[in-house]
């Protein structure tokens, strides 16, 4: 994509044949430059799709452990900053002693997201993410209400790429530099490990 | 009375009085792990230290008395900076499992460390010491290796249930909390020992991966489950009870609640419950409005006149009691409520810390304005006689006994106002549906005659309506008025007709209640 020119439109001209010669000069010119110059501003989808950003906020996933089950914990933070409450869970107890709870029912209602990317950003386990994934079709509502089994089972995420996740350098999130803020300004007391000795 | 000044705030204290508790009384939180109210001091968690002039080291506040003019600093530089110190070896074994771990939300730990803390940890999670981990203790799960070795578990059992199942075993830093060969804890107050740990080590097992406290709304109400009446917090979500909890009330059960009453908001789950009225109809129930059950029920009280008779429940609010007084004296027909003799267990322990023998909430109440009155047998025997042609009964206790049941075999025509379905149901003619205890406002009198609020939670399911309400629309039917719109002014109502409730209104009630005085018994000895 180029440069996009702002045309402002005058409201003063006289109505009158002078007026549509000019449009039809800005038509004709893109015409001749579409086709001879760049090609179509157009993309024939859903053959072809528009490039989207590493960090775009598409449909989202669970990632999976190496045994096949979800990485997620069932802490309830992305269904507790949800700004559009579309997240549901219920939580289970599995046998493992370290990681002892884990998602029986975990459902995104894709119609009610607002794709704001803050369920990416609250979780600890990096284990909900986000693909690049934009065609959302269904006939019903209720296909649209994805379960745990499809959040992980995502078989168009080679097609798409992975979209929003965590990065490495993001691990100071916003409540904590506020918090830590707030204690330099009242105590006067630095950022990191309490001194020694 | 010392005169002491804590963060530039003046103030007089009772004598003896610590620091911590001296505080709290002009809204300063001191941090602490190991102080309870209604535990015995123990000073280990070193938490609570704070600055106090002319001394040359920082003191525990929750173990230095005040004295007079002592000058204590709770946020100075050097108190916050050792509240940190404190809470990095605190935290130095801790797994940082907030994400699994139920107690976030509620959790000391997380708190603390977000207004004093915020360090990187030193150690990490590899290196840390390990310790057991989902211990199934019966009612309470242990986790050992968030344990920050405060001993309120342990001081709880040995102060309060006198049980001692916990104990500290290794030393260092693997020094942790266990029971005797992983013995389950058996006593009927484990819930409490969830409640007193200020981290998640001890974890309610019924309230277990449920949900997160901070999708929770708090409802403050009173334990229905006996006639001690323990203060309580409803927590709830969407209209459903998730837990009971219990509210801080040093008269009637400082901070304790009992198991057996922690799981009754088991009993207001949506299902199984009534949610609309019914009347036998030849061939089976017939599903009518409330408004046409309650018609019918009035035609039959009019026609009935002094030949109806009225059994009142002891698990109704004292409100609900005052209307269905009103509407028995309307008509002139028998009242009583003491199926089952509950007056007599009124004030007999259960045990020797909460719970008494008599399982309703307001037998105290019922005694009190006056609905025992002709005698349950006397009842009985008219209703077998056949000179009770209605019968109205406020709560299922009478047809839950089989020789009650074949008593009012012969009454023609049989109402009652129950929360649930069940095979007591089958006797009577008309099933109004009634609200539970915490769909509704009113009040409750427990054994030492204190009389507390219960507050309406969420709304009841479908057309279950308060049992006073029911009562008051029978009354309008039968042609008298109750005059009153709400709860609060059928409580009016009755404090300006029972002289010893006379003043009492919801305000003046509070949160923790007001005592009337015990005929006949100190409030000492009630309470002893």
């Amino acid at each position: 994509m180029g440069v996009t020119r702002v045309v402002s439109v005058d409201r003063n001209t006289r109505p009158g044949i002078i007026p549509i010669l000019i449009g039809l000069r800005t038509t004709l010119v893109n015409l001749l430059k579409t086709v001879f110059l760049r090609g179509a501003a157009t993309v024939q989808f859903p053959e072809q799709k528009r490039p989207t950003s590493g960090r775009y906020r598409g449909i989202h996933l669970l990632t999976v452990r190496e045994d096949g089950t979800p990485k997620c914990v069932a802490c309830y933070m992305c269904a507790t900053v949800c700004p559009a409450e579309c997240i549901y869970i219920e939580s289970g107890e599995r046998p493992e002693k370290t990681i002892e709870k884990y998602p029986t029912r975990f459902e995104i209602d894709l119609l009610r997201c607002v794709y704001c990317g803050f369920c990416v950003d609250a979780c600890p386990e990096e284990a909900i993410m986000m693909s690049r994934e934009n065609d959302l079709v269904g006939t019903t509502r209720e296909e649209l209400i994805i379960d745990r089994e499809r959040l992980m089972e995502r078989a168009k995420l080679a097609e798409y790429g992975p979209g929003y996740r965590p990065s490495e350098n993001d691990v100071r999130r916003p409540v904590r530099i506020a918090a830590l803020e707030r204690l330099k300004r009242e105590h006067g007391i630095v950022p990191g490990p309490p001194p020694r000795g | 009375m010392p005169k002491c000044t804590i963060d530039g705030k003046e103030l007089e204290v009772a004598a003896g009085m610590t620091v911590i508790q001296a505080a709290l009384q002009v809204g300063i939180h001191i941090p602490h792990f190991c102080w309870h109210p209604d535990l015995p001091v123990d000073g280990n968690c070193r938490m609570c230290l704070v600055e106090v002039e002319k001394m040359p080291k920082l003191q525990i506040a929750c173990n230095t008395a005040v004295t007079d003019g002592m000058v204590v600093r709770t946020n100075s530089d050097k108190a916050v900076q050792a509240h940190r110190t404190t809470l990095e070896f605190l935290l130095v074994n801790h797994p940082i499992d907030c994400p699994v771990c139920d107690q976030a939300g509620e959790c000391y730990l997380q708190d603390q460390y977000m207004d004093h803390g915020l360090h990187d940890s030193k150690v990490e999670v590899e290196e840390k010491v390990r310790k057991r981990k989902v211990v199934d203790l019966g009612a309470i799960m242990l986790d050992a290796e968030r344990c920050v070795l405060c001993s309120r578990c342990i001081r709880f059992e040995r102060e309060v249930t006198g049980t001692n199942s916990f104990e500290f075993v290794n030393r260092g830093d693997n020094t942790q909390i266990a029971t005797f060969e992983n013995r389950p804890i058996e006593h009927d107050y484990a819930g409490n020992l969830a409640d007193v740990c200020p981290v998640g080590a001890l974890l309610s097992h019924d309230f277990r991966f449920k949900m997160r406290v901070w999708f929770l709304s708090e409802t403050e109400s009173v334990c229905p489950g006996c006639s001690t009446g323990c203060n309580i917090f409803i927590d709830h979500r969407d209209a459903e009870a998730q837990r009971l909890r219990p509210r801080r009330n040093v008269e009637v059960n400082r901070s304790w609640m009992c198991d057996p009453g922690r799981t009754l908001y088991k009993e207001i789950a949506v299902t199984e419950r009534l949610t609309g009225a019914r009347v036998k109809r030849e061939g089976g129930w017939d599903g009518i409005t409330v408004a046409a059950a309650l018609d019918e029920v009035a035609a039959k009280l009019r026609a009935a006149g002094p030949a109806a008779a009225f059994m009142a429940s002891p698990q109704a609010t004292n409100e609900d009691l005052f209307a269905f007084k009103a509407l028995a004296d309307s008509l002139g027909g028998p009242l009583d409520f003491r199926v089952g003799g509950p007056q007599r267990l009124l004030r007999e322990r259960l045990d020797q810390v909460l719970q008494r023998k008599d399982r309703n909430p307001n037998t105290q109440g019922a005694l009190d304005l006056g609905l025992a009155r002709d005698g349950v047998d006397a009842i009985l025997k008219r209703c077998a006689s056949g000179e009770v042609k209605v019968l109205l009964l406020q709560g299922v206790e009478l047809l839950r006994d089989p020789s009650h049941v074949d008593a009012i075999a012969d009454v023609p025509f049989v109402a009652v106002m129950a929360t649930h379905e069940g095979p007591e149901l089958d006797r009577p003619d008309v099933v109004l549906p009634a609200a539970m205890w915490a769909e509704v406002d009113g009040t409750f009198t427990n054994f030492q005659r204190r009389v507390q609020r219960i507050r309406a939670a969420f709304p009841a399911p479908g057309d279950a309506r308060p049992r006073w309400e029911l009562a008051a629309e029978l009354l309008r039917r039968c042609g008298g008025t109750l005059a009153a719109a709400s709860a609060r002014d059928v409580f009016a109502r009755l404090a300006a007709a029972v002289p010893d409730y006379a003043g009492l209104d919801y305000r003046t009630l509070g949160s923790t209640g007001r005592a009337l005085l015990l005929q006949g018994l100190a409030a000492a000895e009630a309470r002893a």
